[in-house]
């Protein structure tokens, strides 16, 4: 009789399915996966070291780079975190704007995630039309910010910038006719608020799309259902958060559960799923953006009936407007002194959380009462959830590996952080 | 509020003396049990019908060696200016800048037995709330706390976590490795004694052909120097890494 | 009936038509993209690209050496050295960027009180040799002359906001 004999397979660290730098070694008996190890932090850069070393404002755009595909969901949580510890209140303005944004970064999460999974899985348009997608959605990054990705928009006490007016245009070149131009920049004529709405008006019709390309096609149905299927005991022992909770049919959602901000004031529902299955949390996560739509909808029409400060007044935590310091020797003062010293923070600790994209985005911080922080401690949700990636590879095809990896939504940036 | 002092009441009347300290600040309730009392409590905390915490969402380390210390305060800095002017004239480690203490490396008080914590944060999804719990570990040249992976198997990693970069010892966990650092890597780079630009840098060596070793070469700089504010406006709220016997 | 009309969308591909009829219809749709290098993607005018130094309307260079943008650079990838003028002004006498510490995050813009270090709207620049990531204050002044139109109209339309 023949003898069989385990053998040791190393998946990464760079392998196009890996979204990004894992390393996996896997423990095979023929195809069957008999144990996953992931090693990871190879993208580790010490960021909560790094933090602890410089004021606490400049590590915000140190956070955008940590999950770098939804960047101001986790600037959110560090500065939720500042601000309790300050006891700071945000205006109501600022607030809608980081819901708008958290949720626009939800989409573009989303996108991202069903997009990559599918090319993984073998179906390659819908990566392209979703990327179509996100580029409009960075143009709305770039509009508020300055930056396609790496916002740092959101600062303690409200976010940087008020909503421009203005959206920039396509330029003309020899390549377009005037009437080419024009329909280009048809929905750039207006303020950005305008150029959101107008997308967002059409957003439910492009998700429609690809659940025509996705949802009942019997190759993604094939790969998925029923692969890493995690119970709900399960999900909860393993620390699981986000659309993997909700996948396995618990329904917990921070912005409904414990509201931030203003989320207690829109109308919105939690899409959860039943078996708990790739399939499922495919699922939630493109109700989740239609959920999303609704929520930013409400935000637009509230941002537009209502004007107002967008950072808080207090000017021993934010800056004050250009034109002040200019004119103001006080304000130059504070000027000065916020942006070399930067503020002391009482002592004290929090654990601050949101519903990030991909699960529980949590920031502990804990302050001595200097200009730094002691410590900061950041909870990714992604960590979680690749720690259970043994218990949910296990007895699979070594191909549906590379469905649990896209279903767990994984970004190195936040888990090595 | 209600539910803070709800819980607050129960937690005091299910463990008694065996939590060290009970707190609720910016509204979050945070205890402190012996590493002793660990394992029971956590049990309790999980199972019994008014916690029922089934989510164990963050577990971390904590280093309190430098807590409230600043970096402006010698006399001669002052006047000398804090700037990348801070060189190694001043008599300290050229290669050891850029973390909390006097421009270098924190003088580690001895054996406090109030160094390392390690502090989790559990949730409830039946109550709807959250609590931190925090242990230190009694010894500081080898702290030891036991592992609370069979409780919470989402701690398996978290606890992997701390001791990579902590050096935190959980006893009972099932396959304590190194985490996020290098394969060989030398040390526990969280810990206020280790200087932020590390020790060594790795590099490929043409001559040799491989890839190799080095002190580091990179300047330390710190533009800012940290500093600990007493503010009046937030006087009477007690840095929490010094309320008890530390 | 349901079961009927269930198999027979098995048997004929149905789902698998329907994804084919959404990217047929892509195919003779108007195409989405752009000629990149002769066309370029709108840009707003906050964008964050490489840095410049401005100087005043009479060609005085703005920076004072406060050191703002020295303090709060995340990255600390600006380098400042200053010393007094002939003329008994305050100036740089070294300034100098790393570009590949850089991290683009607008801080030194604004922190700086005489709006003299900007971060422009260029975003295509290179480096050919070791060294050249050391963006030098020469470099930056000649970036500031070459764009200083484009970087007052951006400045201006943003006023409002700041």
């Amino acid at each position: 009789m023949a003898e069989f004999r385990n053998y040791t397979l190393n998946f990464g660290p760079q392998h196009p399915a890996a979204h990004g730098v894992l390393r996996l070694v896997l423990e095979m008996e023929g195809e069957v996966v008999r144990r996953a190890d992931p090693h990871v932090g190879l993208l580790h850069r010490a960021t909560e070291k790094l933090a602890e070393s410089k004021p606490f404002n400049q590590s915000i755009p140190y956070m955008d780079r940590l999950d770098y595909v939804s960047m101001m969901c986790n600037e959110h949580a560090y500065v939720m975190a500042i601000e309790r510890l300050l006891g700071l209140e945000v205006p109501i303005r600022a607030q809608y704007i980081r819901v708008m944004f958290d949720e626009i970064t939800r989409i573009l999460n989303h996108l991202m995630n069903v997009g990559t999974h599918a090319l993984d899985v073998g179906a390659m348009a819908v990566m392209l039309y979703m990327f179509r997608e996100r580029e409009e959605l960075m143009d709305v990054y770039e509009a508020v910010s300055g930056a396609r990705m790496h916002a740092a928009y959101y600062r303690v006490g409200g976010v940087y910038r008020d909503l421009p007016n203005r959206m920039p245009q396509y330029q003309p070149s020899k390549y377009r006719s005037e009437a080419d131009l024009k329909r280009l920049n048809e929905a750039r004529q207006g303020s950005l608020l305008d150029f959101i709405e107008d997308f967002f008006d059409r957003f439910p019709k492009l998700i429609d799309e690809y659940e025509t390309l996705l949802t009942d096609n019997r190759i993604w149905k094939q790969r998925l259902v029923g692969v890493g299927v995690v119970s709900p005991e399960r999900a909860l022992q393993m620390g699981m958060s986000g659309p993997m909770l909700r996948g396995s049919g618990i329904e917990w959602d921070l912005r409904k559960k414990q509201p931030y901000e203003v989320y207690d004031r829109l109308d919105f529902d939690i899409p959860v799923g039943v078996n708990g299955d790739c399939y499922d949390r495919y699922l939630v996560r493109i109700n989740e953006m239609r959920q999303s739509t609704r929520i930013i909808k409400q935000c637009v029409q509230w941002l537009r009936e209502n004007p107002g400060p967008v950072m808080a007044d207090n000017h021993k935590v934010t800056p004050p407007s250009r034109e002040q310091m200019k004119d103001d020797m006080e304000s130059l003062i504070h000027h000065f002194k916020l942006f070399t010293e930067g503020y002391s923070v009482p002592p004290g600790e929090v654990y601050a959380a949101i519903e990030h994209p991909k699960g529980e985005f949590g920031i502990y911080l804990v302050s001595d009462g200097a200009n730094k922080p002691y410590r900061v401690k950041i909870r990714a949700s992604g960590f979680a959830h690749l720690s259970a990636m043994d218990e949910m590879a296990r007895g699979h095809m070594l191909a549906d590996v590379v469905a649990i990896i896209g279903t767990q939504d994984i970004v190195f940036g936040e888990i090595d952080r | 509020m209600e539910e803070l002092k709800k819980l607050q009441e129960q937690l005091a009347s299910a463990f008694g003396d065996r939590l060290v300290e009970l707190q609720v600040a910016f509204g979050e309730v945070q205890i402190e049990v012996k590493p002793a009392d660990l394992r029971d409590v956590m049990f309790e905390l999980r199972d019994r019908e008014e916690f029922r915490f089934e989510q164990m969402m963050d577990l971390c380390g904590v280093d309190y060696a430098a807590y409230g210390k600043g970096e402006w305060i010698t006399e001669e800095a002052s006047f000398r200016g804090f700037s990348r002017g801070v060189n190694a004239e001043d008599g300290v480690n050229f290669g050891r800048l850029g973390i909390t203490g006097v421009y270098g490396v924190h003088n580690v008080r001895t054996n406090t037995g109030r160094r390392f914590a390690s502090v989790v944060q559990l949730l409830s999804l039946t109550h709807n709330r959250r609590l931190r719990v925090k242990t230190y570990a009694e010894d500081d040249d080898f702290p030891v706390i036991d592992s609370i992976t069979d409780i919470w198997n989402s701690a398996n990693w978290f606890e992997r976590e701390a001791f990579d970069l902590f050096g935190i010892i959980y006893e009972g966990h099932p396959d304590l490795r190194r985490i996020l650092t290098d394969y060989g890597f030398v040390g526990h780079p969280f810990r206020k004694d280790f200087p932020l630009i590390g020790n060594v840098e790795v590099r490929y060596d043409p001559d040799r052909e491989r890839v190799i070793y080095q002190p580091v070469t990179i300047k330390p700089r710190v533009l800012v120097p940290r500093v600990v504010r007493r503010d009046n406006r937030y006087e009477g709220l007690k840095p929490s890494g010094e309320s008890t016997n530390g | 009936m349901q079961a009927i009309r269930n198999f027979f969308k098995t048997f004929l591909l149905w789902e698998l038509l329907r994804g084919m009829m959404v990217t047929g219809r892509y195919l003779v749709r108007k195409k989405f993209t752009i000629e990149y290098p002769e066309e370029k993607a709108p840009q707003s005018h906050r964008f964050r690209g490489l840095h410049a130094l401005r100087r005043y309307p009479n060609g005085e260079e703005r920076c004072i050496a406060c050191k703002l943008c020295e303090a709060v650079c995340p990255a600390l990838a600006i380098t400042i050295d200053s010393a007094p003028r002939e003329d008994g002004t305050r100036r740089t006498t070294r300034y100098e960027i790393d570009l590949f510490k850089c991290i683009y995050c607008g801080f030194c813009e604004e922190s700086c009180p005489v709006d003299s270090i900007v971060e422009t709207r260029v975003h295509e620049y290179f480096m050919e040799q070791r060294g050249d990531n050391i963006f030098t204050k020469p470099q930056l002044l000649a970036m500031g002359d070459k764009y200083e139109q484009q970087i007052a109209a951006d400045r201006a339309a943003d006023a409002p906001y700041r």
